[in-house]
């Protein structure tokens, strides 16, 4: 039976199967359960420092600041210092999942402010984190900052991070770099011990009838799983970094293929969500058969085996497939409609 | 002796809990103003795991009312365990049978009470003595102290003293001036406490224990051969008790060196005149006698701190035997007694002294009044009573304070008289309570008292508004214990927080010559001074002030505070105060926001820090010119065409001259004419809507929604636009076409709005090409102001078009005239839309009882109410009884209702024949509906013309008695901490009656006018006072327990997002024949979050389940149909998704997600089980009632 263990981040993890953020991470229960299943590592929720301050924001506002008002009400809340707001509750989060499962957790941070990221990144790992994720969670929205700009002011944060921290940190990006692997290298050049491909972001809908923007999350589908294929392909022969997979990996097959891409680790949401966190073990296991079908010793051996460097065709992908894909799909009309 | 390591600054209240909790085991409490505070703190520390003495977290449990709390106190006291209570007022009144028995009973008990005014013609939450007087007779010691201090140490001294001598102690102080006082106080250690106590007596007490080991019985009924002698067998605990208490004062002395005694004399070793009193008004008694001393006047001050069991050897012990006058002051009043009690104490005392021939003869005696309702003190009318003692006929009967020109009991005095030492550093704030200023000087104090040798004292005052209050602070801090319990009269600093203070009030009354004044505004320094009233510039001018002004609000902005200027004013306050060097008092503050706001996170430690560091820079000193340059004075409080009344009354209330008002300037009875609030104009709101009709859809949800009544909309014939001013807006109307060209618009009352965005929030209509601008525009006051004042002056004089051709609901029950308008209540408040729908629909004939809480505060507290007429001076009659009794209040008024009915009806058939039997049959014949109610009052009217010239006994009875032919509609309002607490008996008594009386509940789930503690109608799974944890049981199903009587109307309402329904209750409430309840879903700022929100969040509720619609309507039954209809549809909603957008809720996931996640699914659960249990309900079908069978 082909062997799981995999290293990630310079953790030694029992599967590349690791449990990610969502409702499932935050429960140890399920947390307990998914590693039960065979799952090697977990990822907590990304802290988000904007949203700390909001709320924290929201408290002063709508509970602090109602305090002394009037000669009848001394305030609206018990005086009693009943509840945090900054990082102790998810440091209490990630306690409780430190004390559940004896695989690594990692925390993720999602900043806004210089002090922010290092600071709340001290206290993840205070708090007992076996690694930091970074979660560079922004959608651009200032034409005055170029490509360039952006990314320089990211590389500094990850670079302080790094810089304040001693366990492994490993960065998750989106796929909306002008360069990918440029970048990456940057990471790696900073300090950062992986990558993560690639954050997933809210999908906007525009509400008809009320003439507004609806928000929302969508869960992933397997849809999405080629364009982390792709980023992985390229990833793989380019750097020394631990990679993992988020978003698509729904089955055992996703993960093989990720595996195959160059992926370390393959990270579970949604999967899980559906069908439970049990829901590891069928993963592992279809991993575990198709390697054995595959007579691959282990998963380590399989991985990368289909990137850029060693796919029998590496033009595969690169862009001339996409556009030969794209013209595969075009009807002979629409041939005729171009100019 | 134990030198105490470090000072605290406290109010009362803390200072007693402090004590109280660490000595007790069993707290038993219910919230009342103002001793909440002493409850939420015991509250707060069980929550936390703070032991007691030994070693254990004291239960505090919050019972449904202050009876309720002395009940388990008293069996908590029988069954062997420490017990204490808080309470005040009408709570005191509610303890008493049970005072009584423990008394009666022997037992060690202390309790704490926050002396305050017992409601007569009005309710007061204020201080003094007439609580704690109604309770004298009871046989508890009663023990007062007069500041923080003494409430700290003779707490210690009362818990123990009880337990040695057996005798209850009921330990007072006062209301507000003491319980909310904030000082310096030397904190007593548990080794201090543990020293005090005789553990030998609390072995004694609980060896006293009802116990099935060593079983007796207490309690017993006893006959005429048993009772009286049984009852005088309590002397001899009686008689020891002041030997007891002085004893333990000794003792007490031996560890804190803080001596104490029953009576505290303080003066001239040869006193000839003595004045005696208790409380804090002996405090500023006490600084002025030794002022006069100093001038070599023979006086002294004999201050009582046991006042029963009365010890007349420690009276005289006290007393000087050379005093040849001595004066009581009481601080209540006993209508109709021979004395007051204080004074009838002390002069049946010396009558026995004489009598005894303890004392020679009798010193001259006078007995005077002060201080009702926290009235206000001072030296100088301690020295008018001196000075009366030394008049050639002094007055033996008087009151002190205010001026008596009705029965002439007032003694006159020279204001201008202070004695006040010039090393004392005085401060006065003028803040809006929004804006943090009385938090600021909280930590303010808390600084000066603990890092510095000086002792200070803080006392806030407060208006009665729940949006837009105005807060006045008073800081003192000096070299010695201050003793000065009355407002600041000369102050060196006057720091005005708001620029609109300058135009309301005279500000600068209290600045002493010299003073600094600081000044936030908005306008630049180099133009504030052309801005200032006359009034303003004239006092700066007069006293040689200097003035300082800083953009408080600008910094505080630009610091991401918003409004909150709390940390940028209080920095410029230690700057002009010099009390510290201003770099110590910028590291004091700043370790102050720290541990303030750390807790709650970096940010807003951060935002403080840079509001901190801002403030300084950007504070000014603007030159006082040579003479006033402006002859713009102060605007009048209320306009010239104000009614009499209310120029001559409300006008000084609204400037806080009330205090200048004589007795006869009001009413003796409490009555009080309505619609006062109009008078007001406050101008809160920063941004008010404007309405753009080319959008609007005309759907009235914006005045249904309105909590302040201030947009409102109307349907007019086109006629009405004659004499429009200019800028007033109308559109063709497009409400129904069978209602032809007339017009419609949507106006605001500018200067009645508060701004709270509810309005905007609801309107439905976008512009299609720019949906962020709806068809009500959110845009700052001021440059409306002037436009849509006038608008809203003439939109008033429209007279709306006849109604009676649409049905009334939702869209049209909002044209009907509004009767209950621009309140008080918090901005957004979800009680007063339902409040004034009632008015809307029944105004011109509704009679309503209030239960006392928020409703009664925004709805009746003075200086102006919001309850008023329509253009035939009819509108609702309103009255407050108590908390406790509103439901047989109101039940008592439709009795009367009833009666008066049927008197008129009877007087009617007597003068029958005197009138046209076609009226008078009409006049007999029952009927409903506003048409009807029209035509009824045309035939009363007719009546009264047909009768006017008949001089007949028959005639004039019927007249007089024929406008009770005309129905009243009596409802019965109040908040779930009555209905489903404190008055749930009498609730469920009332609608188990067959009256035809109305209930409307308007449900916050919480006490909201307390400040937020734990009702029965608090949701599971909410955090609340005395619910920290968040609330592990259900919410009373108030609605189903009342449907099971079978013939009550029940209704669970929520206009916000339901407004049909709501009004369709609201309806069918009034018709039906017997009781009805409507339970109405109320977002509260005690839910913690932005109101705005509050109609989407309400949506949740119903969405999710958490508050399910319906209306049980017993005529149902009688049709065959099932009584149920439910009018919210399946759950569609996860309640996590309701529950996560609330504070209350989201506090108990923060502080434990187990806990939360737990709570949840028995949320979840709950929800399944109503609905599931309302449905089957909603399809039931009853055996109809079977007629003939008698």
């Amino acid at each position: 039976m082909a062997d799981l263990r995999t290293e990630w981040l310079g953790l030694a993890l029992a599967s590349p199967v690791v449990v990610s953020a969502s409702p499932i991470s935050r429960d140890p229960d399920a947390v307990a359960a998914a590693v039960d299943a065979g799952a090697g590592a977990v990822v907590l929720h990304s802290l988000f420092e904007e949203q700390l301050v909001h709320e924290q924001m929201a408290a002063f506002r709508f509970l602090d600041s109602r305090t002394d008002l009037d000669a009848e009400s001394s305030g609206i809340v018990p005086e009693s210092d009943v509840f945090p707001l900054g990082a102790e509750p998810y440091l209490a989060e990630l306690r409780r999942l430190r004390e559940r499962v004896d695989e690594p957790v990692v925390a993720s941070l999602n900043g806004t402010t210089p002090g922010g990221w290092t600071g709340y990144a001290r206290e993840l790992e205070a708090g007992g984190a076996s690694a930091l994720e970074l979660n560079l969670y922004e959608v651009p929205t200032s034409a005055d900052e170029s490509g360039a700009q952006a990314e320089d002011r990211q590389v500094e944060v990850v670079t302080s991070v790094v810089g304040s921290v001693r366990i492994p940190v490993t960065v998750k990006i989106s796929p909306f770099y002008a360069s990918v692997p440029a970048f990456v290298r940057r990471l790696e050049r900073a300090g950062v011990r992986g990558v993560t491909v690639f954050n997933r972001f809210y999908q906007p809908d525009i509400d008809l009838d009320a003439l507004d923007v609806d928000r929302r999350l969508l869960p992933s589908t397997p849809a999405e799983l080629p364009l982390r294929l792709h980023a992985l392909a390229i990833l793989s022969p380019a750097t020394t970094l631990s990679l993992g997979c988020t978003g698509g990996v729904h089955s055992g097959e996703d993960a093989a293929k990720a595996i195959l891409a160059g992926a370390h680790v393959v990270q579970v949401a949604t999967a899980l969500l559906t069908h439970g966190p049990r829901h590891v073990a069928a993963i592992r296991e279809r991993l575990v058969s198709w390697l054995d079908e595959k007579g691959y010793r282990s998963s380590a051996e399989a991985r990368g085996v289909l990137d850029a460097s060693t796919a029998p065709d590496p033009h595969a992908w690169a862009r001339l497939n996409y556009a030969r894909m794209l013209d595969g799909w075009r009807s002979r009309e629409d041939w005729r409609r171009l100019p | 002796m134990t030198e105490p390591l470090l000072h605290r600054t406290l109010d009362a209240n803390e200072a007693v809990a402090d004590v109280a909790y660490r000595l007790s085991e069993v707290v038993a409490i219910y919230p009342i103003t103002p001793a909440s505070p002493m409850g939420e703190h015991a509250d707060a520390w069980s929550a936390d795991g703070r032991p007691n003495l030994w070693g254990l977290v004291p239960e505090v449990v919050e019972m449904q009312s202050e009876g309720g709390a002395a009940g388990a106190v008293h069996g908590a006291l029988q069954a062997g365990a420490l017990a204490t209570t808080f309470t005040a007022s009408q709570g005191l009144l509610l303890m008493l049978p049970d005072l009584f028995k423990i008394a009666g009973e022997l037992t060690s008990y202390c309790m704490h009470v926050a002396a305050r005014t017992v409601a007569t013609h009005a309710l007061s939450i204020f201080g003094d003595h007439s609580d704690v007087m109604a309770a004298r007779g009871t046989g508890m010691a009663l023990l007062c102290s007069n500041s923080s201090q003494e409430a700290h140490d003779l707490a210690a001294i009362g818990h123990a003293a009880t337990l040695r001598a057996r005798v209850p102690v009921l330990h007072f102080f006062d209301g507000f001036r003491t319980s909310h006082e904030i000082t310096r106080v030397a904190p007593l250690s548990d080794d201090d406490l543990r020293a005090l106590l005789d553990e030998e007596a609390i072995r004694a007490h609980r060896a006293r224990a009802l116990d099935p080991d060593r079983p007796v019985l207490r309690g017993t009924s006893q006959n005429p051969d048993a009772y009286f002698q049984s009852r005088e067998a309590v002397e001899p605990f009686y008689e020891r008790f002041p030997a007891v208490l002085d004893e333990t004062m000794e003792r007490f002395a031996g560890i804190t060196g803080r001596r104490y005694r029953l009576f505290e004399y303080v003066g001239h070793p040869q006193a000839e005149r003595v004045l005696v009193l208790m409380g804090s008004g002996a405090e500023c008694a006490h600084e002025t006698v030794e002022h006069l001393v100093a001038r070599g006047e023979r006086v002294g001050v004999v201050k009582v701190r046991l006042v029963r069991p009365f010890s007349l050897p420690h009276l005289l012990a006290a007393l000087p035997a050379s005093a040849t006058s001595v004066t009581v002051l009481d601080r209540t009043k006993e209508p109709g007694s021979s004395a007051e009690p204080l004074f009838g104490e002390i002069a049946a005392a010396l009558l026995e002294a004489v009598a005894r021939g303890d004392r020679p003869g009798l010193p001259r005696l006078a007995g005077g009044r002060y201080g009702l309702a926290s009235k206000e003190f001072t030296p100088a009318m301690v020295k008018a009573a001196f000075d009366d003692m030394s008049a050639a006929s002094p007055k033996r009967r008087f009151t002190l304070g205010i001026r008596d020109d009705v029965s002439g009991s007032s003694l006159p005095w020279d204001a201008s008289f202070d004695v006040e030492a010039d090393d004392v550093s005085r401060a006065l704030f003028f803040g809006l309570g929004a804006d943090g200023t009385v938090s600021a000087n909280k930590a303010a104090i808390k600084i000066i008292g603990e890092e510095t040798d000086l002792f200070a004292q803080g006392h806030f005052e407060y208006d009665s508004r729940k949006a837009g209050s105005t807060t006045i602070s008073h800081l003192r801090f000096g070299p010695r214990p201050i003793r000065s319990t009355y407002r600041i009269r000369r102050a060196q600093l006057v720091a005005i927080h708001d620029p609109g203070f300058l135009e309301r009030y005279d500000v600068l009354e209290a600045a002493a010559p010299g003073a600094s004044v600081l000044l936030n505004t908005p306008i630049a320094p180099e133009r504030v001074w052309d801005s200032l009233p006359a009034e303003i510039q004239q006092a700066l001018v007069g006293k040689r002030c200097r003035l300082f002004v800083i953009d408080g609000y600008g910094v505080a902005e630009k610091a991401g505070l918003g409004r909150r200027i709390n940390t940028v004013m209080q920095v410029c306050f230690f700057a002009l105060a010099k009390v510290l060097p201003i770099d110590e008092a910028m590291g004091h503050m700043r370790a102050a926001v720290e541990k303030t706001w750390g807790r709650r996170g970096a940010e807003v430690v951060r935002r403080n820090f840079a509001a901190l560091d801002a403030a300084l820079p950007a504070m000014r000193e603007v030159e006082v010119p040579a003479t006033a340059t402006t002859d713009r004075r102060r605007p009048p409080a209320v306009p010239g065409d104000a009614p009499e009344f209310v120029q001559k009354v409300t006008r000084l209330l609204l400037e806080g001259r009330g205090d200048d008002l004589p007795v006869s300037a009001f009413p003796p009875d409490g009555t009080w004419p309505t619609g006062t609030s109009r008078w007001e104009k406050r101008a809160l709101a920063l941004d008010v809507p404007i309405w753009q009709p080319d959008l609007c859809v005309q759907c009235n949800f914006c005045s249904m929604i309105c909590p302040h009544t201030a947009i409102q909309t109307k349907l007019y014939e086109p006629a009405g636009l004659a004499g429009a001013p200019e800028g007033f807006r109308s559109a063709p109307q497009s409400f129904d076409a069978k209602l032809g060209d007339l017009r419609f618009t949507v106006q605001v009352a500018p200067e009645d709005c508060t701004g709270c965005g509810l309005c905007v929030e609801v309107c439905p209509a976008k512009d299609r090409t720019n949906p962020r601008r709806k068809a009500l525009v959110s845009e700052p006051l001021e440059p409306h102001r002037a436009v849509e004042r006038r608008s809203f002056e003439f939109f008033e004089s429209i007279v709306s078009a006849p109604l009676d051709a649409l049905p009334v609901d939702k869209r049209t029950a909002v044209f009907r005239t509004p009767l209950f308008e621009f309140s008080g209540a918090c901005a957004g408040c979800g009680e007063t839309p339902y409040i004034r729908l009632l008015t809307q629909l029944f105004g011109d004939h509704l009679l309503v009882a209030n239960a006392t809480g928020c409703s009664s505060i925004y709805g009746g507290n003075l200086p102006t109410t919001p309850w008023t007429t329509n253009r035939d001076g009819r509108g609702p009659a309103w009255s407050n009884s108590l908390f406790e009794d509103n439901a047989e209040f109101g039940f008592g008024m439709q009795l009367a209702v009833d009666v008066r009915a049927a008197r008129a009806r009877n007087l009617l058939r007597e003068a029958a024949s005197r009138l046209p039997a076609k009226l008078v049959d009409e006049l007999l014949a029952p009927g409903s509906g506003e048409s009807w109610m029209a035509a009824q009052r045309a035939r009363v009217a007719e009546l009264d013309r047909l009768l006017a010239a008949d001089a007949s006994p028959e005639a004039r009875a019927a007249r007089e008695a024929s406008p009770s032919l005309v129905p009243r509609s009596v409802w019965i309002v109040g908040g779930d901490g009555w209905a489903y607490d404190i008055d749930y008996g009498g609730l469920d008594h009332v609608l188990a009656s067959e009256r035809k009386v109305n209930v409307l509940v308007l449900d916050t789930e919480v006490y909201s006018n307390t400040g937020g503690q734990r009702s029965k109608a608090t949701p599971l799974g909410a955090a609340a006072k005395f619910a920290t944890a968040g609330k592990a049981t259900r919410k009373k199903d108030l609605g189903l327990l009342a449907m099971s009587y079978g013939h009550v109307y029940v209704a669970e309402v929520a206009m916000q997002a339901r407004s049909a329904q709501t009004v369709e209750a609201f309806l069918e409430a009034d018709r039906h024949p017997g009781p009805s309840l409507v339970i109405a879903h109320s977002p509260c700022i005690a839910h913690g979050y932005d109101l705005v929100h509050s109609p989407a969040q309400q949506k949740r509720a119903i969405d999710s389940g958490m508050w399910p619609l319906y209306r049980f309507d017993p005529a149902r039954i009688d049709r065959g149909e099932a009584p149920l209809v439910l009018d919210s549809g399946p759950t569609r909603l996860d309640v996590s998704a309701y529950m996560e957008n609330e504070a209350r809720f989201r506090m108990v996931q923060l502080r434990s997600p187990e806990r939360y996640a737990a709570l949840l699914e028995a949320s979840r659960t709950a929800i399944r089980q109503r609905r599931s249990l309302y449905e089957q309900l909603a399809k039931i079908h009853l055996p109809q009632e079977e007629k003939g069978h008698g």
